[in-house]
């Protein structure tokens, strides 16, 4: 059995001044055991995907099972089964930390005393034993996210639900996190889990599916991905327009980025020579020269026509470019 | 290990989460304490002198000389408006995202929406105990006998869980604490359409017929029975039938919201 098995979904929001479809057509399955990230950029349709999964929006169309149950007509077996931290983080300021996971486990049916035990075990497990007495709204934004992932732990469950669980954290904390996570899968729980950062879907997860304006535009691991690429990317920088201008006749199967042309070649350092020979004879002068293997940022604009914004692999446009 | 909480269960959790955060902001109760105990000193001051001890043996009479008697239930009734807080609770929850966590977990909603009526229920509770308190000490003597103070306080934590779901209601629907403090202009024609003065019979025209279909008249009618006149079971009784249909109806209102409060949020 599939853990999460999502079918052509769609959702449309009807306002009293517009429709907005923030999913237009969403399919994936993810096995269990696996991190299956889902990477966009901002209004792609992440978080009402995850919504849609997790029972709290109703799905427009198409079908999501969950371990084999229906989110829609199963909604209550989905949520014995799931754990879900959202983007915004439901946490109570005013309470402690152990407050929280105390009530939280009450609430998922552990006896006084199996609350105890269990609210001690979860805070040990996200490093918040020392602050657990302490009310929530003295936590820094990284404690804030490590308690939000801890309260969706709280039911062991088969799957695990992370709406931009990193977003907002500095290196080091966003590291913590994803070696927490890492060790959920470990030991069996399945994750799905929602980013911006190309950086973290290749680091964490084993699959990924990259969406974009509420479609999936690509989906299968980092390598598998980058592969599709067909070979490594070579990047020619211009520092003048016209050298710019002058390139693009001269070359095949370029995208451009700012003042960089990027094309796609087998064994791409080995052809460089032949390419800035062919350039510089035709007096164009060329800024810097070099050849990489393919990124996820790649795979980005190849499937999408434009760069992940605010990702740390993205440093040379500032805008991103839509192709038309 | 895990059990599946009965209702009741969750519904006590709810509530005790609610009561610890109160607990934690009592400043933020004094302004309304401060208010329904000033209603009873002001009413009881000016108008206790028209109506009240002197006017015995007068058709003014209507307290059977004892005034207090006669504006204590107003006061009570008054303090209502401190239920009407508790849709900000759910507002909170809305804002920070916990209302959302809750219907991710087999919480049943009916305990999500009961927990904060509850507990704006019971500070209902405890400002009319001060109110009658202040009642006692100023002149209140119900007619029949002490258990009258606490018939009083039933219908006041009945009818404040009310005014509770009607305040829990428009927060859910709005999903601001705007719309949930919005609401509590209710309570003017609440209060101010209902025999709140005098009894219903002075009353005329619109607004005989408007005090009529007002819920308040019968839980001030109801609270005022046992106060001035003594046992008068069918008053009394259609105190309890409209504070009761009241909260049930706002309750019902509350989570038909609820269902569709996700897809806003
Ligand atoms: N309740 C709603 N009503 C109307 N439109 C909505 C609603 N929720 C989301 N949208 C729209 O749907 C689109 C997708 O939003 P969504 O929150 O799923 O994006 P996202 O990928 O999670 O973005 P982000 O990275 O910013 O969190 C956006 O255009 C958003 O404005
Ligand atoms: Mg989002």
């Amino acid at each position: 059995m599939l853990a999460v098995e999502v079918k052509n979904i769609k959702k449309t929001f009807k306002t009293k001044k517009d429709t907005v479809e923030a999913v237009k057509d969403v399919s994936f399955s993810v096995e269990k055991g696996e991190i299956f990230g889902l990477l966009g950029p901002n209004g792609a349709g992440k978080s009402t995907t995850i919504l849609m999964l997790t029972t709290l929006l109703r799905i427009t169309d198409g079908e999501a099972k969950i371990l084999g149950s229906d989110v829609a007509t199963e909604d209550k077996s989905v949520r014995e089964k799931i754990g879900v931290a959202l983007q915004d983080t439901g946490i109570d300021n005013i309470l402690t930390g152990r407050e929280l996971f105390f009530s939280t486990a009450r609430l998922w049916g552990y006896s006084v005393k199996d609350s105890e035990t269990r609210t001690n075990e979860l805070l040990e497990l996200v490093g918040l034993t020392e602050a657990a007495d302490r009310r929530v709204k003295t936590y820094s934004g990284g404690m804030k996210r490590r308690l939000d992932l801890g309260l969706s732990l709280v039911n062991s469950p088969e799957i695990l639900f992370l709406d931009e669980p990193t977003t907002g954290l500095d290196p080091g904390s966003r590291r913590v996190l994803w070696d927490e996570i890492k060790r959920l899968r470990d030991r069996g729980v399945t994750v799905i889990l929602t980013t911006q950062y190309l950086e973290e879907a290749d680091e964490l997860a084993d699959r990924i599916a990259i969406i974009d304006e509420g479609l999936v535009v690509a989906e299968g691991t980092s390598d598998q991905l980058k592969a599709s690429i067909g070979g490594d990317v070579i990047t020619f920088s211009f520092s003048n327009n016209s050298d710019l201008e002058n390139a693009k006749k001269l070359l095949t199967d370029y995208k451009q980025e700012g003042n960089d042309l990027r094309i796609t070649v087998q064994n791409g350092a080995s052809k460089i020579p032949s390419f800035v020979n062919k350039l510089t004879e035709n007096n164009i002068e060329i800024d810097a020269v070099s050849a990489s293997k393919p990124t996820l940022d790649d795979v980005f604009l190849k499937v999408t026509g434009y760069r992940l914004e605010g990702s740390e692999t993205s440093t040379k446009s500032e805008q991103p470019i839509k192709e038309s | 290990m895990i059990t599946k909480p009965s209702f009741f269960i969750q519904l006590g959790i709810l509530t005790k989460r609610l009561i610890l955060r109160v607990l934690r902001r009592p400043l933020a109760e004094l302004p309304n304490i401060f208010i329904s105990a000033f209603f009873l000193f002001v009413y009881d001051g000016a108008l206790g002198g028209v109506f009240g001890g002197t006017a015995s043996g007068t058709p003014f009479d209507f307290a059977n000389g004892n005034f207090v008697n006669f504006i204590l239930p107003v006061s009570i009734v008054s303090a209502s408006l401190s239920g009407a807080a508790s849709g900000i609770y759910l507002v909170e929850d809305i804002e920070s995202g916990v209302f959302k966590r809750y219907q991710s977990m087999p919480i049943s909603r009916w305990a999500i929406i009961l927990a904060p009526m509850i507990v704006g229920a019971i500070r209902v509770l405890l400002q009319a105990s001060l109110i009658m308190l202040i009642g006692k000490i100023i002149g209140a003597d119900p007619a029949v006998g002490t258990v009258g103070f606490l018939i009083v306080l039933s219908l006041a934590f009945i009818w404040g869980m009310g005014f509770a779901g009607y305040s829990v209601a428009a927060g859910v629907k709005s999903g601001s604490s705007q719309g949930a403090q919005a609401a509590t202009f209710l309570f003017f024609p609440a209060i101010f359409l209902a025999p709140t003065f005098v009894p219903r019979e002075a009353l005329k025209g619109w607004l005989e017929t408007a005090a009529a279909y007002n819920p308040t008249t019968y839980v001030i009618e109801s609270m005022r029975s046992v106060m001035v006149e003594g046992w008068v079971i069918d008053v009394l009784f259609r105190g309890y039938l409209a504070a009761g249909i009241f909260a049930a109806v706002t309750l019902f209102f509350a989570v038909v919201s609820a269902r569709k409060a996700t897809e806003k949020a």
